[in-house]
């Protein structure tokens, strides 16, 4: 099983252990991963919103880069995931719109086909690698541990574009691999809502505020941690917790978990090697559980 | 609002009443277009001689003068004001064709004309700054010496009755669709105002005219535009026929409403009617199908996707089923060219009135043409009125009348029938003898049932018992309007003996100019049937003949 | 089929807090769940309060969730969303409710209110219609089709914690008027625009393009507004230099540089934004995710710095 490895910017800048962990959990489950390491950021809706033809260019070479390799792409983050999927979407349907970014790419000898396939390494668990087969590769089920899901908005809307239309149960596979790992997913309001991340410069109250209102929520809901697949979430809910903490007057204290984190602990991988101590609100509660 | 925005910008104190909020007026719902003749090679008088003809010589045609004559600015008016109307090459307001006409005349915004008009007038009275009660419901117009003194209306949201004090009241309040199940119409067209009005003193004319409307879903009656087959589309039976040649060789799918909607009837009765989805050969198929899809993505967006909804079908590639269905009153509150109705400071304009220029069947595409010329006229009479009177008192009774009437509602033991099962009941009959074919046994029939609907009614139960948002209590009241129109409607069309625009009669088929050539107008009398006159037809200049499409 | 309804119910005048109450009925296959909540209102229980009138996804009145997502009842069929047989109804949400499914629109309407909701033609009349392309007004339409339902609201994850942005429905009236060829005062429209509780307020969650059921696509309208807001001249703010710094970040990189970014989001100048940032820097620093200060070259980066220059031109 192999994938063109996409890890995105900020597995390779602010969230370092995101990186290693998904490293990590992939070879031990088996999964080849081929890094394309000259690969663009996508633009993570901010450039976009700048202007769409850029953006959409930008991953339409990435795109033509994964089919150089011959597999699916594989991406760790929500953000990304979602922005590829549009791009994808609107190259895919679009032939002339794709003619045309093509030949933006053409000076670099690289021209997309349309064939991608976009899949964040939540649903290549789920629908390529099965449950099953991820079940028996656990040795530490994390049983007694109450996680909840925080995915994060880019891999939930628009649905279309996700393939949610069509596959519904994407937006419950958090739950079914924090059940896989042996632990318990914890339902509340919050775990399709916003982090707060994109507006953190342009009004930090109200992001704050969302950081503070979903890590309250799945505490309130008994959750020793949150495990998101977005590393955009985790940089919100994991360094503005104190922040949010301040402004709410209440402790929150919850470990905010990437998504191969939370796996890589299920299939005996050690604290440091999925480098939960690189967090700001300290992992302890988890690896204590873990240990266990 | 085009009648409010007018009094307002004559300085007039405004305040709109409505009982939903104003831009959930069905008005929202009509798709295809306005008429205007804005070509350079249409005239008002073409115009007006479709509208005159649409209506087989039954509209009144100083009015109908007014209209196509005010027609063209009026058009140009909502432009200025932001109505987003389709633009030719040369950045013109571009025309469609519709139904009846003799040119393409119908300006429109894809197929949400009514919605793009409708929020661009309420945009302006937020402009303007006209007082609006929303989700008020009226319940009694009162008089006062033979003048109107103002109303009295319930505030849902507390359930409170309210007096409100006016030197003038324009009624624009849409039709009574709902007297037919099923109707093109919305859940709120119950003839409120037409009924307020009949008991306040003004007469109903023309009431025996229902539009049933040629194209509409068989699984809950929702139209499909008109601007279909003005941009093309065509009406086909079940052996692949474009069967309107035999009725209308030279409009075809564009012949008046009424010609339509018989002849797919015809189609229908005689067994080249297509499956309905319900079990039934009830329909003809509207195809769009040799269209292209682009084209009808951007003209036609709304119906696309209200038959991918309601019909599961997509008519870029297969071919709708449709059947005749109750859309149009063209009855109503007898006005003239002003608005005005027999009890001074009482207006109507819009559906609920009666001008008359849609005579015996409405064009396509001039009801909301019809709304803002007289609406506008309306607003402007009124404002002027008002100037010139003092206010009347409105005594404190109507107040205590509207709640004792609930008191008495609420209070009602719960064995009776439900409000549902007498609304239902009323439908049906209405769509089974008043709809496009009528005979006198039949109507008769009807009328009498509508007599004994008229008893259980009064002692139908309100289950909601509650003062907050009683919805309850609402239908309770437009059960009672509803059933006063079905009345006039039935009591107007048993005395027309004749068949005319949309109402035909297979005991009398012909249209007789000689005995018929007149308006029949209704007077309110309490606990007793209605009171019959008639009003003659002006004709200017266009003397009648036979109608041929 | 037979379908079990779970409807949230508050009477005002009754209890303090809301009920589920089940109703079972019979629907039929293109049913909506409007249907079938007209049905428990006539032939179950005649107090369940509900706003609807047309029928036709055109007025507006019947926003309201199933099955937690905020959609218009007359437009959604039971068979679509039915889980179980069972489909959960409650009132839209972001909005105080008044009694069972029928909300108060009032904060809804007063930001409507809030955005100047009317064209302001040019002064200087024209003989008759104002001279317009079709494709702007295409455009435009595909804002003005918004029937004010307030679906888009109803999730919006900005409006859940400060009631006071104006929200998608509001912002996309504006993007009508700004988009229209026709309107006169688009500077200070988006002057206004772009202040607190504005444009640049959105988070990009993308509920409300998956709830609206125009697809009007408010959230992509609020990006034409900032768009617009930039092609006017107004560049003196946060959100601007997030994305004029991630552009010359990616341009000059191939990738994003984080720290960067936070800086220069808050402008160099803006010592006490600056100061703000301190304390999460140094926590990120401590916990060993400080990115690097030294940001480096994806390979290909050159063929990056192309596009943007091919694409964007000299703007970045």
């Amino acid at each position: 099983m192999k994938y063109a490895w996409y890890p995105g910017c900020v597995s390779q800048g602010g969230c370092p252990e995101l990186y290693t962990s998904m490293a990590k959990v992939c070879s031990v489950l088996g999964i080849e991963l081929e890094e394309l390491k000259g690969a663009a950021c996508t633009g993570a809706g901010v450039l976009t919103e700048r202007n769409p033809e850029l953006a959409d260019t930008l991953n339409a070479r990435t795109f033509a880069m994964a089919e150089q390799v011959g597999a699916p792409l594989l991406t760790n983050c929500s953000t990304c995931q979602g922005v590829m999927s549009q791009a994808n979407a609107k190259l895919q349907a679009d032939a002339k719109y794709r003619a045309r970014v093509n030949g933006h790419l053409a000076a670099e000898g690289l021209e997309y086909k349309g064939t991608a396939v976009v899949k964040h390494l939540l649903w290549a668990l789920v629908e390529d690698y099965g449950l099953d087969n991820f079940k028996a590769k656990v040795v530490r089920p994390l049983a007694g541990l109450k996680a909840a899901p925080f995915y994060g908005c880019y891999i939930l809307r628009p649905t279309k574009a996700l393939g949610i239309d069509e596959t519904p149960a994407r937006r419950r596979y958090l739950e079914l691999l924090i059940a896989a790992c042996g632990a318990e997913p914890v339902d509340y309001d919050g775990k399709f809502k916003c982090c707060g991340f994109p507006i953190l410069t342009m009004n930090e109250k109200n992001s704050v505020n969302m950081v503070g209102t979903h890590t309250l929520d799945a505490k309130g809901h008994g959750a020793h941690c949150m495990v998101t697949p977005c590393p955009l979430c985790h940089l919100n809910l994991d360094g503005y917790q104190i922040k949010a903490a301040g402004m709410k007057g209440q402790q929150i204290n919850i470990p905010i978990l990437h998504l191969p984190q939370l796996l890589g602990l299920a299939l005996g991988l050690s604290a440091k090697e999925l480098r939960l101590n690189h967090h700001i609100i300290s992992t302890q509660a988890v690896t204590a559980l873990a240990k266990a | 609002m085009r009648a409010a925005l007018e009094a307002k910008r004559r300085h007039a104190d405004v305040a709109l009443i409505s009982k939903v909020h104003p831009v959930r007026s069905h008005s929202v719902a009509a798709q295809g277009g306005i008429n205007a003749p804005l070509g350079q090679s249409d005239t008002w008088e073409s115009h007006a001689y479709d509208t005159v003809k649409g209506s087989d010589y039954l509209g009144d045609q100083d009015a109908i003068e007014a209209l196509s004559r005010e027609a063209a600015q009026a058009v140009v008016d909502l432009e200025n004001m932001g109505v987003a109307f389709y633009r030719g090459p040369d950045g013109r307001l571009a025309p469609r064709n519709f139904g009846g006409a003799s040119t393409a005349r119908t300006y429109f915004v894809g197929a949400i004309t009514g919605h793009a008009i409708l929020h661009v007038m309420y945009e302006q009275l937020l402009r303007a700054g006209v007082k609006i009660y929303e989700e008020w419901f009226v319940t009694s117009l009162v008089n006062e010496g033979g003048f109107t003194a103002g109303l009295v209306a319930q505030e849902l949201l507390t359930g409170r009755f309210h007096p409100i004090q006016a030197k003038a009241i324009i009624l624009c309040t849409g039709g009574c669709g709902r007297v037919y199940e099923p109707s093109t119409n919305a859940l709120i067209c119950t003839g409120d105002g037409m009924s307020l009005a009949w008991r306040a003193g003004a007469p109903l004319m023309d009431m025996e005219m229902v539009q049933y409307h040629p194209t509409t879903l068989p699984s809950n009656g929702a139209l499909m535009t008109e601007g279909a087959r003005g941009d093309g589309a065509y009406l086909r039976n079940a052996l692949g026929d474009r069967f309107m040649s035999k009725y209308a060789p030279n409009k075809l799918e564009l012949a008046s409403r009424d010609v339509v909607s018989r002849a797919e009837q015809v189609e229908i009765d005689e067994g080249r009617g297509v499956d309905d989805g319900l079990g039934a050969k009830s329909c003809v198929y509207l195809d769009c199908t040799h269209l292209p899809r682009e084209f009808i993505l951007e003209r036609l967006g709304e119906i696309y996707e209200i038959a991918r909804q309601f019909a599961n079908v997509d008519i870029t590639t297969q071919p709708v089923p449709v059947r005749p269905g109750m859309h149009y009153m063209m009855g109503g509150i007898k006005t003239n060219v002003d608005g005005r109705t027999r009890v001074p400071g009482l207006y109507a304009a819009g559906e609920c009135a009666c001008v008359s220029v849609h005579g015996g069947n409405r064009l396509g595409a001039n009801s909301l043409l019809d709304t803002v010329i007289f609406g506008r006229r309306a607003g402007a009479h009124a404002a002027e009125f008002a100037r010139q009177v003092e206010f009347r008192p409105l005594s404190e009774g109507a107040v205590l009348d509207s709640e004792r009437r609930a008191q008495e509602v609420l209070g009602r033991p719960a064995n009776g029938d439900s409000i549902a099962k007498v609304r239902m009941e009323l439908g049906q009959t209405m769509h089974q003898y008043a709809g496009v074919w009528r005979d006198g046994k039949g109507l008769n029939t009807a009328l009498s049932r509508i007599y004994s609907l008229k008893e259980r009614y009064q002692r139908a139960p309100v289950q909601d018992k509650g003062k907050v948002f009683n919805t309850n209590l609402v239908f309770h009241w437009e059960l009672g309007y509803m059933l006063d129109n079905a009345e006039a409607i039935l009591v107007s069309a048993i005395h027309r003996t004749e068949s005319r625009g949309a109402h035909y009669r297979t005991d009398c088929p012909e249209r007789d100019d000689q005995s018929w050539l007149k308006h029949i107008v209704l007077d309110y009398r309490p606990g007793a049937a209605p009171g019959i006159q008639y009003a003659p037809v002006t004709i200017t200049r266009w003397k009648p003949e036979k109608r041929v499409y | 089929m037979q379908v079990t309804y779970l409807v949230k119910r508050l009477n005002p005048e009754r209890e303090r807090s809301p009920r589920f109450e089940q109703f079972s009925l019979e629907v039929g296959e293109y049913d909506s769940v409007l249907d079938g909540l007209i049905k428990v209102r006539e032939e179950l229980d005649g107090s369940l309060a509900l706003r609807c009138s047309c029928r036709a996804a055109i007025c507006g009145s019947c926003a309201m969730r199933v099955n937690g997502e905020p959609r218009l009842m007359c437009k959604t069929r039971v068979r679509d969303v039915a889980e179980d047989g069972q489909v959960k109804v409650e009132p839209i949400g972001n909005l105080p409710v008044l009694k069972d499914l029928v909300v108060d629109m009032g904060p809804f309407w007063e930001k409507v209110r809030a955005v100047k909701p009317w064209l302001e033609p040019p002064p200087e009349k024209p003989e008759r219609e104002y001279l317009a392309p079709n494709e702007a007004m295409r455009e435009v339409v595909g804002a003005l089709a918004c029937v004010m339902c307030g679906a888009c609201v109803s999730n919006c994850t900005v409006w859940e914690v400060d009631p006071n942005f104006l929200g998608p429905a509001a912002l996309a009236k504006a993007h009508r008027f700004v988009a229209d060829p026709r309107n006169s005062d688009n500077a200070e429209r988006l002057k206004q625009l772009g202040e607190y509780t504005g444009i640049w307020d959105c988070t990009h969650c993308f509920y409300c393009v998956q709830a609206c059921p125009k697809d009007v696509a408010p959230m992509e309208r609020i990006l034409a507004l900032r768009r617009e807001a930039i092609a006017h001249g107004y560049t003196n703010h946060n959100g601007v230099r997030h994305s004029d710094s991630f552009a010359q970040s990616v341009k000059q990189s191939g990738s994003l540089n984080e720290g960067r970014l936070a800086v220069e989001s808050q402008g160099y100048l803006n010592l006490p934004a600056l100061l703000g940032l301190l304390p999460v820097g140094l926590r990120a620093l401590r916990a060993g995710k400080m990115p690097s200060p030294f940001h480096h070259k994806r390979p290909g980066a050159a063929h990056v710095k192309r596009i943007f220059e091919k694409v964007e031109g000299p703007r970045s």
